[in-house]
């Protein structure tokens, strides 16, 4: 693999005024906002201190896609984060009549909609549905099963895939908490 | 289960895959309406067997335990649905990325100069190539093209006119005569009508690369300029001016048959060519930019032309990984 060599590495100073207004510039015109595109440059930055690249740089082509890749990762869990944020208030619009639920409720609704559909996103679509309208919904297997037009041995099935899925996740972030802590 | 502190503070080890899917499998057993008393015990019994399985069920439980603040939405089932749709269209965005990449590494997804809007209308395109792909269309009207990698078109055909949109990449047009319908190639920077013709079109993000084989073709640029070039020329025209003629190069055309024909280019030249063939980062070191490069290389298999570059030049081929790939100059 690769040699454990001390690489020319620039200080993260320096890594900074070379690269970070040309991030920005590429993070806006990829999000077309500026105030986003200002904290997931300075997220890429962050991670840097966290979880230096392995073998550092060595050319300025290679940092900048090295950062390019990084702020990549950082764009689509912002999207993710939007969608489920977006779908959330488009619940609560949708049944004015109800009392709506409290801010620290709803902060507690939306921090458990970015976990399960951060642990659902890679599932497949039917596993996912399954799992979700039995732990969220509570629906009894039989009832998911004529739902998606499955049988309850099908469905069994998927609610182990989901869970273990699930599982792995955890323990892959856990694992990775370990590492650096995430700053998003 | 009493825990409520976080899995990390409590796990001592990760259980491995078999137990965690053993405790998944006991999960959807336990959770069916098929379960009997007899399965409770014997899920008890693997509990009490070992640490691990205990372990294992705690992250079970923590996992159970996210989904409770959604039981008591308003209206769980919406929330959940909304959840679904929501996270599908993430995932279109993510395919178009994993598209790219190939390894499906999505934090590591290297994404060489391309903008998301650009991408996602490529997606949606009714012919695209996907890295490193090439692909001959045959038309109804009888006219051949050839998408060259990462190259998306759309396709607007009717009893008026033959009309091709060049969202990304690069094509090469070989058209059927057709007095009654014009053939027209349009690109950001303008409109190309073909008159009899066989020629390139090529995408940059600040021009269009128009090389004609045979017959001609007019350019009328966004800004209105019009231009013909014809056969043997090519130009670099931009919305305002239709560039300046120059001799085409007859080697630009051999991509159609897999090779990639280096005259007397740069290394450098020749790279950026090469990473258009490529997912992952692909370095060069600049010290050796400017070392000339001749021959014919596969862009198939672009790994097995890096090697005939190493053969032929003072190079080495560092890989890192198999997406993170530089040239270095040889010892």
């Amino acid at each position: 693999m690769v040699a454990n060599e001390i690489p020319m590495r620039d200080s993260l100073a320096a890594l900074y005024s070379h690269h970070h207004g040309w991030l920005y510039s590429w993070l806006s015109h990829r999000l077309g906002s500026t105030p986003d595109a200002a904290d997931l440059a300075h997220d890429v930055f962050l991670r840097l201190i966290y979880k230096p690249s392995p073998n550092g740089f060595n050319s300025f082509g290679e940092a900048r896609a090295y950062l390019r890749a990084m702020a990549n990762g950082l764009c689509i869990n912002l999207w993710h984060r939007r969608e489920i944020e977006q779908a959330w208030l488009d619940t609560l619009a949708a049944r004015p009549e109800t009392v709506a639920p409290s801010a620290e409720r709803q902060a507690m609704v939306l921090e458990a909609l970015h976990e399960v559909g951060a642990m659902l996103l890679d599932l497949p679509a039917k596993a996912a549905r399954a799992f979700i309208l039995t732990e969220a919904c509570r629906m009894t297997q039989k009832e998911v099963a004529e739902e998606l037009g499955v049988s309850t041995r099908m469905v069994r099935k998927y609610i182990a895939q989901a869970m273990l899925r699930c599982m792995q996740l955890e323990a892959r972030h856990t694992a990775a908490d370990l590492l650096a802590p995430e700053s998003i | 289960m009493s825990s409520g502190a976080s899995p990390s503070a409590v796990d001592q080890a990760e259980p491995s895959h078999r137990v965690m899917q053993q405790a998944a499998e006991w999960y959807a057993l336990l959770s069916s309406e098929d379960v009997i008393d007899g399965d409770r015990e014997r899920w008890r019994a693997w509990l009490d067997d070992d640490p691990a399985h205990r372990n294992a069920w705690r992250r079970l439980e923590a996992i159970r335990r996210r989904f409770e603040p959604l039981q008591s939405t308003p209206d769980p089932r919406r929330t959940s649905d909304e959840l679904l749709d929501a996270n599908k269209r993430v995932n279109q965005r993510r395919t178009v990325l994993k598209s790219l990449v190939g390894t499906g590494v999505l934090g590591w997804a290297v994404w060489h100069y391309t903008q998301l809007p650009l991408m996602v209308s490529a997606w949606q395109a009714d012919h695209h190539t996907i890295t490193g792909e090439t692909r001959r269309l045959q038309l109804a009207d009888g006219s051949r093209i050839w998408l060259n990698t990462a190259t998306a078109l759309q396709q607007r055909f009717d009893a008026r006119m033959r009309g091709l949109q060049l969202l990304s990449g690069e094509i090469l047009v070989e058209t059927a005569s057709d007095p009654s319908r014009p053939f027209t190639v349009e690109t950001p920077d303008g409109r190309l009508r073909a008159l009899g013709t066989r020629f390139t079109v090529r995408l940059y993000p600040e021009h269009t690369l128009l090389a004609v084989y045979e017959g001609a073709v007019e350019i009328l640029t966004r800004e209105g300029a019009k231009v013909t070039l014809n056969a043997g020329h090519q130009t670099r025209f931009t919305a305002a001016t239709p560039g300046i003629s120059e001799p085409a190069d007859p080697a630009r055309e051999a991509w159609i048959r897999g090779v990639l024909v280096a005259k007397d280019i740069t290394l450098r030249e020749m790279v950026e060519e090469l990473r258009r063939y490529r997912n992952g980062h692909l370095g060069l070191a600049p010290e050796i930019e400017s070392l000339r490069v001749y021959g014919s290389f596969p862009l198939a298999d672009t790994d097995a032309a890096l090697d005939l570059l190493a053969a032929a030049l003072p190079v080495r081929i560092q890989r890192t990984l198999p997406w993170w790939v530089s040239i270095e100059a040889a010892e």
